[in-house]
């Protein structure tokens, strides 16, 4: 079953089109990663599909619900973690996670539950009495995940999520990303091909607002004749841009 | 309902938690009025009937709740500035439940002012105490809505950077136009009808005449009262419209 489906999705503001007519389908359970070079439209693909934007034209189901009419059912099965390191600064981290859990509507078992299952994967226990503020950034960026996580969203949109970390904290996060594989739906955005290389099932590629490619990372080595995903993002990308 | 009142108090505790560890904020909050409170008592009670504690105290009650639209004004264009409440919009929170969030958060806040500049007012000259006191704590609880409700508004708007500026225009509006610093025998017609119909005078004149003893509930009492709620309601309902459009396309 089709976790997210978009029909003629698109987003303009003004005379730019940010997202053009995009048709996706994303599987339930499935690691999808959107690549593009700065302003090909995945951000704001992400923002309308977790109902931070509305489209200009188009619809999307998320878990068979409209981004239109029904945004409400929505937010209460899907979580983002954004470019930025979205936590409440001056919270503790155990403070922040609790916060994030109670928000979501979970009984007291299920908060306490979903607090030592997100504690283990990002190992915030060490961490746990530290204002959010004081973390180093690697740190905040894996609370702000771990605050997507705990909520226990169906769809997790994960933007940029290692943008800026240095290598260790980055693989350190791949890591926790590969673990929740599977339990749930990601869609993630990245600049780092070798992050959708390690973490990927599928992945699409975006260029001025249009999707260029969908397809496993077999079928891109096949189609683009290259042996990693930076050659073949770069062949697809610079082919489009001579096709244009 | 009951998810939609657990959702409120988590974000009033987060918020409660959020100004409490922002010390400084705090006590240049309260700093600031309850030393001009004591310095103008010092230097010019006396001299003009403005400056007795029996008027001074309810003034500067007001006065400092004015400084409430600076404080929820920042916190709002802060969580506004960082990714967090983008984040938070994708939660199940509605639009209102943020700004009960915010507004539950300051009202204890504004409530312990009060009882601070009453009982400072009340250690220097003891007979200010009246059973008028406390409908006057009551209200100043109304009046800081007002003062919330243009902190939100403004939060919801400014950035971080811009909304001290705007804010000042408040906390000056209620130093110039509720005559509590300057007597207001003299005044021309035109500018004292001014002052009744906007917001500052009502409110410092509430918390006064309650303070002082109602002797007529109509002219001293409900009229300000109604006065304070109008613009009470149109600012939060602003508010409201403002940040639910800027939550709606982050």
């Amino acid at each position: 079953m089709a976790a997210i489906k978009t029909h003629n999705l698109t987003k303009k503001y003004g005379e730019h089109t940010a997202v053009d007519n995009l048709n996706l389908e994303i599987r339930e359970g499935e690691l999808f990663s959107l690549l593009g070079i700065n302003g090909a439209g995945k951000t704001t693909t992400v923002k309308m599909l977790a109902t931070l934007t509305t489209p200009t034209s188009g619809d999307a189901l998320v878990l068979g619900n409209s981004i239109l009419t029904d945004a409400q059912k929505i937010k209460e099965n899907i979580d983002i973690s954004m470019q930025e390191s979205a936590i409440a600064r001056k919270l503790t981290v155990e403070e922040n996670v609790d916060f994030y859990a109670r928000l979501s509507g979970q009984s007291e078992a299920e908060i306490s539950d979903n607090k030592r299952r997100v504690f283990d994967i990002f190992g915030l226990s060490e961490v746990s009495g530290k204002l959010a503020s004081q973390l180093s950034g690697g740190w905040q960026r894996k609370l702000s995940i771990a605050l997507a996580l705990v909520t226990r969203p169906k769809v997790l949109f994960l933007d940029e999520p290692t943008l800026g970390l240095d290598v260790i904290a980055r693989r350190e996060l791949w890591r926790a990303i590969s673990e929740m594989k599977g339990s749930l739906t990601i869609i993630l955005t990245t600049h780092y091909m070798e992050e959708a290389e390690a973490l990927s099932d599928r992945i699409g590629i975006m260029k001025d607002g249009k999707m260029l490619f969908v397809g496993t990372k077999e079928e891109l080595f096949r189609i683009s004749d290259t042996k990693s995903v930076e050659d073949a993002f770069i062949n697809i990308v610079e082919g489009a841009g001579k096709n244009a | 309902m009951r998810k939609s009142l657990s959702r409120i108090l988590t974000l009033t505790k987060r918020n409660i938690k959020e100004i409490l560890r922002e010390p400084l904020s705090l006590i240049f909050m309260m700093a600031m009025p309850l030393v001009m409170q004591v310095l103008f008592y010092l230097i010019f009670h006396g001299l003009t009937d403005q400056f007795e504690m029996k008027y001074l105290a309810p003034g500067i009650v007001v006065f400092a709740e004015a400084f409430l639209s600076l404080f929820a004004g920042l916190l709002i264009s802060v969580d506004r500035g960082t990714s967090f409440l983008t984040r938070l919009c994708v939660s199940p929170a509605k639009p209102y439940e943020f700004i009960f969030g915010y507004t539950l958060a300051l009202l204890p806040l504004s409530l312990m002012q009060s009882v601070i500049f009453f009982t400072v007012g009340a250690l220097i000259d003891p007979t200010i105490l009246s059973a008028g006191i406390i409908l006057s704590l009551l209200l100043s609880l109304v009046t800081s809505l007002l003062f919330i409700g243009f902190g939100i508004l403004f939060g919801s708007l400014c950035t971080e950077k811009s909304v001290g500026g705007i804010a000042s225009i408040v906390i000056a509006g209620q130093s110039v136009l509720s005559g509590m610093w300057f007597p207001t025998e003299g005044m021309s017609d035109g500018f004292l009808a001014v002052m009744r119909a906007l917001p500052f005078k009502n409110a410092t004149d509430l918390i006064k005449n309650s303070a002082l003893g109602i002797t007529d509930v109509n002219s001293e009492l409900l009229m300000p009262l109604l006065v304070l709620l109008i613009y009470t309601v149109l600012v939060f309902g602003g508010a409201i419209l403002v940040f639910k459009s800027k939550m709606k396309n982050r």
